[in-house]
């Protein structure tokens, strides 16, 4: 068991290793370069851009540039291209404004795709069947963003609050209970929308999870045994329907960078999607590798603990 | 079965946590509800942050939205567009005159001029009333004696291949013996009026030359270059204009230093000086000293005639004493500065332009980048503390989110864009402002073409255009028709004169009686040539581009060939525009609060790079604008801004189309407070001044919890 | 012997396993309807090269002012356009734009280029899938120093499963100068992994199959084992997933085009008329429902199509 995890963590290292490798020169290979990127600013001069270069050491091999990167990473030195401030900090603060969202999104998604794709498979075939089914389909299908904006929309003609941000701007000495729930209603509209693809993706997963539990012969031994059907379905079957989910708690942290830029973006959340953006349309490299590190640590920090996961709750499943 | 329940019920509960929450949110009717201070603060959006808090400095209208509420300055412009004490409670526009003795000329009488027959003939002259209106405004006469002056002027001396170099040349000069006369107001025919007692042709033989003393150089290259400037030098007659400013006392800097005239100085002296690279240097540059006469008072002498210089000095005023040279010293100490960066070190890199410092009715609080910039109002402002406890401005760089946010309360104020004024228009939950910018479009006929050298062809070719269609078609009926030159909300613009009228029959006629003839083709023809021509504009601008074809088809209806041509803005700018080189163009103009049309109209300035492009020439216009630039008196301006509007219009060397509107929308809550005699308070609709803007009472301003019934 | 072959001929003649497929996919309703709409699509975006490009019946980008914002069905009204520039049958069948252009022959134009970013990214996608998947999998033991080319592979798919793959197409796009052929090649190379997965397992359990076996024993040269008789039979899976990749890539470009990464004028796409079209949400809402409709038909189309092809092709999930 040990040594498998041992083995395991060292693996996935030198994967990241090769991660950040990777990412590194990809991004200074492409061309244009963070020092051009302020032409609004009409007294740089090209000793100031000298300068930048030099602070950066953009004019350094890369691999000398990619030890310094690590270096500063590691002791929490690296600094942002755009405004000099230490990026770890950064990039915490923006997490821990992403985080509500998270955890809002996935409070939504299992919480709803349960009932539904469980009511799906047992109801097969049916009307409610086939709308679900579809419905799924439609919601993969239709671009985020064009589903937010009618969202907002709608929500903006018909009741006038505000949706846009983290909190309602100008709210900052009202009440306490006021504030809280005013974030709170911030998060309902952009949580159920980055919901909503997870919702139809994991009730059909659900669903199909479901029937292939429902055919196996100890489920038509628990019938046969005289069972009510809602034991039978939720203690027999759902039981052992829910093994595979156990691993998927562990994809949810990577999800926090990749799918977010764009719903951070329509609804102006602060957080570290919209960070992220930021520093690409800044070519602030620094930001943009360390949250790609910080990206690919989640992921493989994510497929361990999946891993771990599901030899915990299943026994035939042997570490080695 | 308990999980199945619990499976049912989480969600429900869920959604019932997240759904209650609705019921907290302030929306755009109740926006007090729970948050009785968001009636205190005042939120508007931006869609660009602003660059740099400095009055002096700033080019960008989001920080100088930003420095109009936290500096002043000594003017502004009131209802009327009329020049309004601020910091100055009342200020006097007098002036100097000198008049240098010619002996080379003569009096009438024969006898050639001397500064004691100068003087003594013009008192003569006053004593005997046959110069009635200089006695009205003569104060004083004195006589100078003739003194030595030392002064550099710039020369250019050859430098790399085609370029010079600016040299300074130190140069000796004596000043003959001079008369000053002291006046009560800005007169700029003075001399004119002199004209009998020193005769009409006094100082045109005047020797320049004769007043050289020593040029440090032996080029004769540059000698005839400093001889070349001497005229201006040495004017024979001279105007200079003063302003006193009587600076309002116990106003105070946010820092609680006390204003004063030292301040004022320093602002001009900041402006002027090369290291901060202005963008206002050319409103301070006729100013030829600042006295300072005690703490409050402070005298402006200009070199010459120029009557805008005056709403310049509505520009915000620097507190002298936060940047200061010591000041400047003392900040680069503390920020511990390496020796390079000390010798470049200015006004721009101070920490000042993001912590600003002034005396105007909002202090600054904070600025956090591309988010918001915070401030407070200013308890002591003289003018008595802004009825808003904020002003806020959010950087929002998406329009669709600003206007989302305005509709539901989030944001008090939204700039439309010209395709949502209708909407806007019908909408009666927010009040809007309809006005008409500064700024108008026209399609410009190259005058020095012999095609459009007749005004009367350039009459046709206006008239042949239905203007109003353009308005209605291409900017949503937002614009109106303009006949002139000067912005349509201005006194300067001369409502009276109407516009050439559609009329495509009486275009042809018109021609046709110039001898263009309608051939075979349909062209019109003449000599042979059919009238043909280019018009050209820049690429990416639709509406000029749809202008362009609306006009194209128009003409093609009276048989005159158009062919049109789009360019990307520099090479347009570089190969047609700045050397003249079209025929005809669309383009547009934003115009200022001043009347002085010189850079545009005047024929001088139809050279390569300068902006009478079209060549427009006409010897009367040219009068017109040097008068109105030095003319002081208001009611005299606005008569000769008629006329030249009505000779400009005549001569059609544009074919004025119109001037765009803006629309803005505010809160509806949003009232204007006036607080009566006995104590109450009175709500009054806000209302846009005539130059458009609604911010005049801002001050004044409170959002009530409820929408006031007007 | 002769009974045995009686009942062999009285069996209905055995179908081939293009005829099972069909049968299967053609109780699939809404894999029908799937096929059907993209049958339309790709009729539609062939005939739209011919009008709007080689054959200039439709003019995307025609500028006419003085009919913008006109919303769909209505007339080129004024006779301030001038007739050569009023559109094929008088009336804008989708409306007209901020500048009077119109929709219809945005769209039409647009199809084409939306398509062939999808088709070409997914190519790109699925041939480096196979070529990678199939090396490691009939390659794999092949040793190249001290590791195997199967471990090198599958280590090196591990490594681009780490990267948050909206946000390193994002960056990519962005670092790039813009052009519509960066935006397919970026998609293509971030989306390979999967089908370079399957592809690997195919090969290795085709590998141990009797045919190829006997293929092997016959002397037959290696690309012809592996193109003729392993390529094709492990297709059906590839061609599933291509189906839906296309689907994925399309919403890509439509998320990329949102952020303004996407494809720049003169190209038009369904998702570049879309952000464009968020700006007159509430003045022109055709502007943005119809590529916003269009987009979530097609992708819908697409996925269930594909989904069809799934259950038909694969016999396994019959069942279910």
């Amino acid at each position: 068991m040990w040594t498998y995890i041992t083995r395991n963590i060292l693996q996935r290292i030198i994967t990241l290793l090769i991660v950040s490798i990777v990412a590194h020169s990809v991004i200074h290979l492409a061309p244009g370069e963070p020092s051009q990127v302020d032409p609004s600013n009409p007294r740089m001069k090209p000793s100031d851009i000298e300068n930048i270069r030099a602070a950066f050491h953009l004019d350094d091999p890369l691999h000398v540039q990619y030890v310094y990167w690590m270096r500063d990473l590691f002791t929490g030195e690296l600094k942002s291209f755009k405004d000099n401030q230490p990026v770890l900090p950064k990039i915490w603060q923006r997490f821990l404004n992403s985080l509500p969202l998270l955890i809002c999104a996935t409070l939504i998604i299992w919480s709803l795709s349960f009932p539904t794709g469980i009511h799906a498979a047992m109801r097969r075939g049916s009307a409610y069947d086939r709308t679900t089914t579809f419905t799924a389909y439609a919601l993969i299908s239709i671009p985020g963003f064009f589903l937010s904006y009618i969202m907002i929309l709608w929500v903006v003609n018909t009741f006038n609050v505000p949706v846009i941000g983290m909190k309602t701007f100008g709210m900052e000495d009202a009440d306490v209970a006021f504030r809280l729930m005013d974030r709170l209603w911030h998060l309902v509209i952009p949580s159920l929308m980055s919901a909503i693809g997870g919702i139809a993706v994991l009730s059909r997963y659900v669903r199909s999870q479901m029937l292939e539990v429902v055919g196996q012969d100890y489920v038509r031994t628990a019938r046969a045994k005289g069972l009510s059907e809602d034991n039978v379905i939720y203690r027999h079957a759902l039981q052992n329907a829910l093994l595979p989910f156990v691993t998927m708690f562990g994809f949810l942290l990577p999800a926090l960078i990749g799918g977010s830029v764009i719903f951070e973006q329509i609804f102006a959340w602060p957080g570290l999607g919209r960070l992220g953006y930021e520093a690409i349309l800044a070519r602030d490299f620094p930001v943009i590798l360390t949250i790609n590190f910080i990206a690919a640590v989640l992921t493989l920090a994510g497929t361990l603990i999946s891993d771990l996961l599901y030899a915990v709750v299943d026994p035939r499943i042997r570490l080695q | 079965m308990w999980l199945k329940r619990l499976l049912t019920l989480i969600p429900v509960l869920l959604a019932a946590i997240l759904l209650q929450s609705y019921f907290w949110v302030p929306t755009y009717e109740t926006q007090a509800k729970g948050n009785p201070k968001r009636l205190l603060k005042y939120i508007e959006a931006s869609s660009g942050d602003a660059k740099i808090l400095n009055p002096i400095l700033n080019a960008d209208s989001a920080s100088s939205n930003i420095t109009g509420m936290v500096f002043e300055g000594l003017l502004d412009l009131d209802e009327n567009l009329e020049l309004r004490g601020r910091l100055a409670t009342h200020w006097t526009i007098t002036e100097q005159t000198y008049l240098l003795v010619d002996p080379n000329s003569q009096l009438p009488s024969g006898e050639p001029a001397t500064g004691a027959l100068l003087e003594q003939r013009i008192q003569y002259a006053l004593d005997t009333g046959a110069l009635p209106e200089l006695k009205n405004i003569l104060l004083d006469m004195r006589r100078l004696p003739s003194e030595l002056q030392t002064t550099t002027i710039t020369a250019q001396v050859p430098g790399d291949g085609n370029q010079t170099n600016p040299l300074s040349v130190s140069i000796s000069i004596t000043i003959p013996e001079r008369l000053a006369f002291t006046l009560n107001r800005v007169d700029q025919d003075f001399f004119n009026r002199l004209a009998p007692v020193i005769g009409n042709q006094y100082g045109t033989h005047f020797q320049h030359d004769k007043y050289l003393h020593n040029v440090d150089s032996v080029d004769e290259n540059i000698v005839a270059q400093v001889k070349a400037q001497l005229p201006s030098l040495l004017s024979v007659t001279e105007h200079n204009p003063e302003i006193l400013f009587h600076l309002r006392h116990g106003v105070r800097f946010h820092d609680g230093q006390e204003f004063n005239s030292t301040d004022v100085k320093f602002t001009y002296d900041s402006i002027m000086n090369p290291r901060n690279i202005s963008p206002r240097t050319s409103d301070f540059e006729p100013i030829k000293t600042i006295e300072i006469f005690d703490t409050h008072t402070v005298k402006i002498i200009y070199k010459r005639l120029y009557s805008p210089a005056i709403s310049a000095w509505t520009m915000g005023i620097l507190p002298e004493h936060l940047l200061n040279d010591v000041a400047m010293q003392k900040e680069m100490d503390e920020r511990n500065l390496s020796k390079a960066t000390r010798e470049t070190f200015s006004m721009r890199d101070s920490t000042f332009n993001r912590n600003p410092i002034g005396v105007g009715p909002f202090r600054f609080v904070e600025w956090q980048s591309d988010q918001f910039i915070k401030l407070d109002r200013n308890e002591d402002y003289w003018e008595g503390a802004p009825e808003y406890e904020q002003y806020i401005v959010r950087i929002i760089p998406d329009l669709l989110i600003q206007e989302v946010e305005f509709q539901t309360g989030a944001i008090d104020f939204y700039s439309t864009l010209p395709h949502q004024v209708a909407r806007y228009r019908e909408d009666d939950k927010y009040q809007n402002f309809s006005s008409l910018g500064f700024g108008y479009v026209y399609i410009g006929y190259n005058n020095r073409k012999p095609l459009f050298a007749n005004p009367q062809v350039r009459r046709a070719m206006s008239m042949a255009i239905n203007v109003d269609e353009i308005i209605k078609y291409i900017m949503y009926n937002e614009a109106e028709r303009v006949t002139g030159p000067f912005p349509k909300v201005t006194e300067w613009y001369d409502e009276l004169i109407q516009p050439v009228p559609y009329d495509p029959e009486g275009a042809r006629k018109l021609l046709a009686s110039l001898g263009w003839k309608k051939n075979a083709e349909g062209w019109l023809e003449k000599d042979g040539k059919i009238f043909e021509f280019n018009m050209v504009t820049n690429s990416g601008n639709p509406i000029r581009k749809n202008i362009m074809s609306i006009a194209q088809n128009a003409w093609k209806k009276i048989g005159i060939k158009c062919n049109t041509q789009y360019f990307e803005w520099a090479v347009f700018l570089k190969d047609f525009i700045n050397t003249g080189d079209f025929d005809a163009t669309v383009l547009g103009w934003s115009m200022g609060i001043d009347p002085d049309l010189y850079q545009i109209w005047h024929s001088s300035q139809s050279g390569p790079q300068q902006l009478n492009f079209v060549g427009y020439n006409n010897p009367q216009a040219d009068k017109l604008i040097v008068r109105i630039r030095q003319e002081y008196d208001r009611s005299q301006q606005r008569i000769l801004t008629h006329e030249l509007h009505k000779v400009i219009h005549e001569d059609q060397p544009y074919t004025f189309l119109y001037a765009s509107k803006g629309t803005r929308i505010l809160d509806k809550k949003i009232v204007i407070v006036e607080p009566q005699l006995d104590g109450s308070e009175r709500y009054k609709k806000i209302y846009p001044l005539k130059s458009g803007a609604i911010q005049f009472y801002f001050t004044k301003w409170r959002k009530l919890e409820h929408t006031p019934a007007f | 012997m002769n009974t045995q072959q009686e009942i062999i001929d009285q069996l209905p003649p055995p179908e081939t396993q293009f005829q099972e497929f069909w049968r299967i996919l053609k109780k699939d309703r809404l894999a029908i309807f799937g096929m059907i709409v993209l049958g339309l699509l790709l009729t539609l975006a062939i005939a739209s090269k011919f009008t709007t490009e080689w054959v200039v019946i439709f003019d995307p980008s025609t500028v006419r002012l003085p009919d913008k914002f006109l919303p769909p069905m209505s007339e080129s009204s004024t006779d301030l356009v001038p007739s050569e520039d009023h559109p094929v049958f008088g009336i804008y069948l989708f409306g007209t734009d901020e500048l009077g252009r119109d929709v219809f022959a945005r769209m039409l134009q647009g199809s084409f280029v939306s398509l062939s970013i999808g088709f070409i990214a997914v190519g790109i996608s699925v041939g480096i899938g196979i070529f990678l998947g199939g090396l490691s999998g009939y390659y794999g033991n092949v040793k190249l120093g001290f590791i195997s080319i199967d471990t090198l592979i599958m280590r090196f798919t591990d490594v681009m499963l780490c990267f948050p793959t909206f946000f390193l197409i994002l960056t990519v796009v962005a670092l790039l100068p813009p052009s519509i052929y960066n935006i397919m090649i970026v998609i293509g190379v971030t989306s390979w992994m999967g089908t370079a997965r399957f592809v690997r397992a195919e090969f290795l359990s085709l590998r141990e199959q009797d045919f190829v076996i006997a293929a092997k024993a016959l002397g037959l040269p290696e690309h012809r084992i592996i193109f003729r008789h392993m390529v094709p039979n492990a297709m059906a899976p590839v061609l599933v997933s291509a189906t839906i990749g296309v689907a994925s890539a399309i919403l890509t470009e439509s998320g990329l085009s949102f952020l303004g990464f996407g494809v720049q004028p003169p190209f038009a796409t369904w998702g570049n008329i879309l952000s464009d079209g968020k700006g007159f949400i509430f003045d022109a809402p055709w502007l943005f429902f119809i590529p916003g409709f269009a987009i979530l038909i097609v992708v819908l189309a697409f996925n269930l199509f594909g989904e069809g092809l799934r259950e038909a092709l694969n016999p396994k999930l019959r069942r279910r």
